[in-house]
């Protein structure tokens, strides 16, 4: 009988460990009705989402994803607007909250290999659905950083501009592949 | 329908199944197309149709009862499979709620739920492939060509029921000598990890010990024939020629673009042209032509039976 409860428990306690984990949210409560407002004094970024790249492989683009709702016909998906920045937030930090405000779809995952986030799709539209070189890349003041998006603490006025590229950033303009 | 002497033959037996008597090279061609068919598509009608045939031809060959205690662990199974696909895939358009941030979606369900009816089928026609493929069978048809090989494969394919036999054995004996009687929930499932080593050990000495024995016969070597008690009569080149109609008919038109589905971001509705429905009535009658074949067998067994 020792042993039963002593199995019991352990299992209880697995069990608790993976529910203390999972955080469960509505629809509703995932989406911000809300975001903070700018104030004269508030530091501010600006964001954009853009996919213009898909236009111009239109072959490539996955048969499923050919619809005006997942790639605007004028390849901007979030046009440029003010966020206000809070205290250590990074370029992931904004973009959840900018999709948040805006109900757009997103999907990501933590990747430990790089100590960040990655995001694997917006709007619809994930890596890999656009050819095999495709995916989201993203600028801070026109410059690509070469490391994860929940990395880059922003400061006042930083300009970010998240781009879906077609051919592993080339034809966005980044030039990590021709530097050496 | 005049019966032949093979089949009156055979009255005296238990059971009859039409599987039984057909031609091995039929029965083989029919299970492949079958189980390729439903490997191929993800377009849930096909799904269906591959899954339904086969857990009524299964319930035909081993009895329903059977079936259903066979279900009871699969249907959980497959539910279990159709939960697990969301908590790993985020794509699709009908989001229900968050997990940690990324959102669980209708989409991802219905693709999780249409993958392990998938998984399903093919496993439950595997099922009704090994029921009436026996390896003799499969040695019959291989035999002379790839010895080797047909051997080791009539051996892995009849691995899996052949470990359930030994384990039912073993457990008993384990139980017959008293050594886990144990009151507890832990020491009985302790005691069934033992019973797993055993078999392990068991099964290994049992494969070498087989491959032995099937040396000291002289299996494969030359000059050496097979006794066969199969004969290619005309019902069995009928019942080719229909699988294979039906069969290269259907995967003609899933070649052609008549199964293409997608689930991501949002379900495609389905295709109802006249290609896709051609398509569906050409993979009912090759999944159901076993059913059939099996029920007007059993009606003249019956027919026969009360006669005699």
């Amino acid at each position: 009988m020792k042993k039963d409860l002593f199995a019991i428990c352990i299992v209880i306690f697995i069990l608790a460990l993976v529910f203390s984990g999972v955080k469960i949210q509505s629809v509703d409560e995932y989406y911000l009705v809300h975001i903070d407002d700018i104030t004269p004094e508030s530091q501010t970024v600006f964001l954009t989402i853009r996919c213009d790249t898909i236009l111009d492989n239109w072959q490539q683009l996955d048969p499923a994803l050919r619809y005006e709702k997942y790639v605007p016909s004028d390849g901007v998906i979030l046009k440029r607007h003010e966020y206000v920045l809070r205290d250590g937030d990074t370029v992931y930090d904004i973009l959840d909250r900018a999709i948040r405000h805006n109900k757009i779809q997103m999907e990501c995952a933590y990747s430990v290999n790089y100590a960040s986030v990655y995001v694997k799709g917006i709007n619809h539209l994930y890596e890999f659905s656009c050819g095999e070189l495709s995916g989201w890349m993203y600028t801070v003041n026109g410059i690509f950083p070469n490391y994860g998006c929940s990395k880059y603490v922003l400061r006042d006025g930083d300009e970010i501009v998240w781009s879906y590229t077609c051919d592993l950033g080339r034809d966005v303009g980044c030039d990590w592949g021709m530097q050496k | 329908m005049r019966l032949g002497t093979r089949r009156r033959m055979r009255l005296g037996d238990a059971k009859m199944r039409y599987f039984d008597r057909l031609h091995p090279l039929s029965a083989l061609v029919y299970f492949l197309m079958i189980i390729l068919i439903a490997m191929i598509t993800m377009h849930p009608v096909i799904t269906a149709v591959c899954y339904l045939t086969a857990v009524i031809f299964c319930g035909m060959l081993i009895g329903f009862g059977k079936l259903l205690s066979s279900l009871a662990y699969s249907i959980p199974l497959m539910i279990l499979i159709a939960l697990t696909n969301p908590i790993f895939v985020h794509k699709g358009e009908t989001i229900l709620f968050f997990l940690n941030d990324n959102p669980v979606t209708a989409e991802a369900i219905l693709y999780g739920a249409n993958a392990s009816m998938m998984l399903m089928a093919v496993f439950y026609w595997c099922r009704n492939y090994s029921t009436i493929m026996t390896s003799d069978k499969f040695i019959y048809l291989f035999g002379r060509v790839i010895p080797k090989l047909s051997l080791v494969l009539s051996l892995t394919l009849a691995f899996i029921p052949k470990l359930k036999r030994r384990y039912k054995e073993i457990d008993e004996a384990q139980k017959g000598l008293g050594i886990y009687a144990g009151k507890n929930f832990t020491d009985r499932i302790l005691g069934k990890f033992r019973v797993l080593s055993i078999l392990l050990t068991d099964s290994l000495e049992n494969a070498l010990e087989t491959a032995d024995s099937m040396k000291a016969r002289g299996y494969g070597l030359k000059g050496r024939a097979s006794y066969a008690i199969y004969r290619f009569t005309l019902s069995d080149l009928a019942f080719l020629i229909a699988t294979a109609v039906f069969g290269v008919g259907t995967l003609t038109f899933i070649a052609l673009g008549a199964a293409d589905f997608g689930f991501y971001p949002s379900i495609t509705p389905i295709n109802l042209s006249i290609q896709s429905c051609v398509m569906y009535c050409a993979l009912a009658i090759l999944g159901f032509v076993s059913v059939f074949c099996e029920i007007k067998e059993n009606l003249i067994w019956r027919y026969w039976k009360s006669k005699t």
